[in-house]
């Protein structure tokens, strides 16, 4: 009994069942179609967006009867035409696409020093720290974040309080444009140090070693070397910080004190304020689309970056 | 609707059922014996309500005797009211069960539920027998909300920002001092009509020429207002951001009764008066309809509304209500003709079939 165990173990014969049902459910002369089956899951998912971007886009076809609250049964072109046409959609707008340039721009300067500093460091407990103080943020979400920067640069706040034991009068440090800025760089930094930090890990450390014994300066090494390899980082964390910035919803709308709207925030009035989806539909097409061609532009002109998964352009 | 006798069981119930009913009147008083035969109840019932003081009156007021009387329990959804409004839509039009049971809404958004035909009918509730002609929705078929409550969009203000004495007019916030220290509703409501006389038009002319309102409007975008919603307006005064603000009368009050030295007033111009109402969702099982309509009919007691408006700190829709203390003469609280002329109404009607426009003509020049 015992040497029968021995020679075809229980262990066996479960993972020969489990073999048996594998090769009825998918026979081996599907085996060539196996990675595609793996694709199943992306398909799947981007299927789904696919049609409710559908779905969308017949909304925003159709204009809302105020004296039904109902949606025609005809499509027409008035809600682009409003979209396009409306000052305060121009405004927010051009308010939101500035402020994801500006956002992105500051925040990979900021991000840049942070991931190369954690990369390279000596030392293990420095890199510990920068990790944590990293990721840390991860777990507080936007919205209490926001809400933490109230209380800190509030009129009562810990900030216009350290100003007051210097005599300097309360000021107003939040809900403008440059609080929503702040925060949302804020927000951004740790996903632009994350998109960094393995570009500039894959840059071998003796290439900068040898550009210093050959003559070059600290900061020739950097310009010329360390920069230029560093780039498909760069585009990666611009192409997350630049579409995460332009499609933001929560900063602009907590630190901005309600005057300094962005895209999101006028399709959620749309959508929840004058219940006109047609309209918020139209307006997010519109910031899809804004979205796209951004990036498309970003990868037409400078590739992919570390998203090409280590493919960089020829 | 099903209907079963009552049993000797449920005698708590059967008090309250009579109460409500003698409290209808003769019509009710006929409609006694039906509500007795009561359907099976539902665990609980969904009430969706604002947060903050808003929920705790409601459910001092209406909420916890309803759950005494009824052994049903009342669960308060605090989802936004313009966000559980497509929630709504999308259940009725899927013919899904709602996801709540009772709209706490205001009258012009339930206008537009009740225009687009997803609000039960409310005319067979026994106690709208002995309500004044606030409950009545203007310009709809029938009851398909019911108004219990009126409010006022004051100017309130920080009294040591007015050393010379309370503002008279909504032109006093104009004062270059007040830059920066002013808030007002983000989408504008509870400011466009008194803007309108303000800047020197005529209610008459609501909604066909409002450009007397948009140019006082641009006015005060000049003074960078705060703009935000009813939570906002008592944390600001609270956090001394603001010296001044148009925001209804209950979120100044919230604001005192948390220790910050605040009044209010209604300028010479006016105030905006509204409603909230509340209202049922079609596409409930019977029983449960049922249930919430008793909710409702609870709701419009003389008991019931004098804890929740109380509370609220504003008038009801029955007669004979107590105001509390601190608001006996006030403004925000009207009770006489008098005190009425002194405030805007607008139908709900053209405030429905314009309110997009007019978020948007705001929005416009405050995001400008």
């Amino acid at each position: 009994m015992r040497a029968a165990r021995t020679a075809y173990p229980l262990k066996w014969r479960i993972m020969d069942t489990l073999e048996g049902v594998a090769a009825a459910i998918w026979p081996a002369r599907f085996r060539r179609a196996t990675p595609y089956l793996m694709l199943l899951p992306a398909v799947l998912l981007v299927g789904l967006l696919v049609l409710g971007l559908i779905q969308i886009a017949d909304a925003s076809l159709r204009t809302l009867d105020t004296t039904t609250f109902q949606f025609s049964d005809n499509y027409s072109i008035a809600n682009f035409r409003r979209a396009l046409t409306e000052p305060l959609f121009l405004v927010v707008a051009q308010r939101s696409l500035i402020a994801a340039l500006i956002v992105t721009t500051v925040t990979l300067v900021f991000a840049f020093p942070y991931a190369y500093l954690m990369v390279r460091t000596r030392s293990p407990g420095l890199r510990k720290f920068l990790l944590i103080a990293l990721f840390l943020p991860f777990f507080i979400g936007q919205v209490v974040r926001a809400y933490g920067w109230l209380i800190i640069l509030g009129n009562q706040g810990m900030v216009n309080e350290a100003l007051g034991l210097v005599g300097v009068a309360p000021m107003r440090l939040i809900y403008n444009y440059p609080a929503v800025l702040f925060g949302l760089v804020q927000y951004m930094l740790p996903f632009a140090v994350l998109m960094l930090a393995p570009a500039l890990t894959a840059i071998p450390e003796e290439l900068e070693a040898a550009a210093g014994s050959l003559g070059a300066s600290w900061v020739r090494t950097f310009i010329h070397v360390v920069l230029p390899l560093a780039r498909p980082g760069f585009i990666g964390a611009g192409v997350v910080v630049l579409t995460l910035s332009l499609t933001d919803f929560a900063v602009p709308a907590i630190l901005g004190g309600g005057s300094q709207d962005f895209i999101a925030n006028a399709i959620y009035d749309q959508f929840f304020r004058t219940s006109d989806q047609g309209l918020g539909a139209t307006l997010a097409l519109m910031l899809v689309a804004l979205g796209s061609i951004l990036v498309g532009l970003v990868f037409a002109l400078f590739g992919a970056g570390t998203l090409a998964m280590g493919r960089s352009r020829a | 609707m099903k209907r079963f006798k009552p049993t000797l069981s449920h005698l708590s119930r059967r008090t309250f059922l009579q109460a409500t009913a003698a409290l209808g009147g003769a019509s009710a008083l006929g409609l006694r014996g039906a509500y007795a035969q009561e359907p099976e109840k539902p665990a609980e019932i969904i009430v969706r309500a604002w947060g903050g003081s808003w929920v705790d009156s409601l459910k001092a007021g209406v909420s916890d005797s309803f759950t005494k009387m009824t052994g049903i329990a009342v669960r308060h959804d605090l989802t936004e009211d313009n966000e559980i409004q497509p929630k709504v839509w999308a259940a009725v039009a899927q013919n899904r069960v709602p996801p709540i049971h009772i709209n706490w809404d205001t009258t012009t958004n339930a206008t537009k539920s009740a225009l687009r035909g997803v609000t039960e009918d409310l005319s067979d509730l026994p106690n709208l027998a002995n309500v004044t002609d606030l409950a009545k929705p203007a310009g709809l078929e029938g009851f398909p909300i019911v108004n219990t409550y009126g409010y006022v969009y004051v100017l309130a203000y920080r009294p040591a920002a007015f050393p010379d004495g309370p503002p008279k007019s909504w032109k006093d916030l104009l004062d270059p001092k007040f830059k920066g220290r002013l808030a007002f509703y983000n989408d504008g409501i509870g400011f466009h009509f008194p803007a309108q006389v303000a800047g020197g038009g005529k209610l008459e002319d609501i909604p066909g020429n409002m450009q007397p309102a948009w140019d006082f409007i641009t006015k005060m975008k000049a003074q960078q207002p705060l703009l935000g919603e009813d939570p906002d307006f008592t944390t600001w005064f609270q956090n001394g951001e603001i010296d001044a603000a148009c925001t209804i009368s209950t979120n100044a009050r919230e604001a005192r009764k948390n220790g910050v030295k605040i009044e209010w007033v209604v300028p010479e111009e006016g105030a905006k008066f509204d409603t909230d109402g509340l209202w049922i969702p079609k596409g409930l099982p019977e029983n449960e309809l049922y249930w919430a309509k008793q909710y409702i009919n609870h709701a419009l007691t003389k008991e019931a509304q004098q804890v929740w408006l109380d509370g609220l700190g504003l008038p009801g829709v029955v007669p004979g209500l107590t105001p509390p203390k601190d608001l006996v003469g006030d403004p925000s609280y009207p009770t006489t003709e008098a005190d009425f002329q002194r405030l805007i109404r607008i139908s709900s009607k053209i405030q429905v079939e314009n309110e997009s426009e007019w978020f948007s003509k705001f929005k416009a020049i405050m995001q400008g």
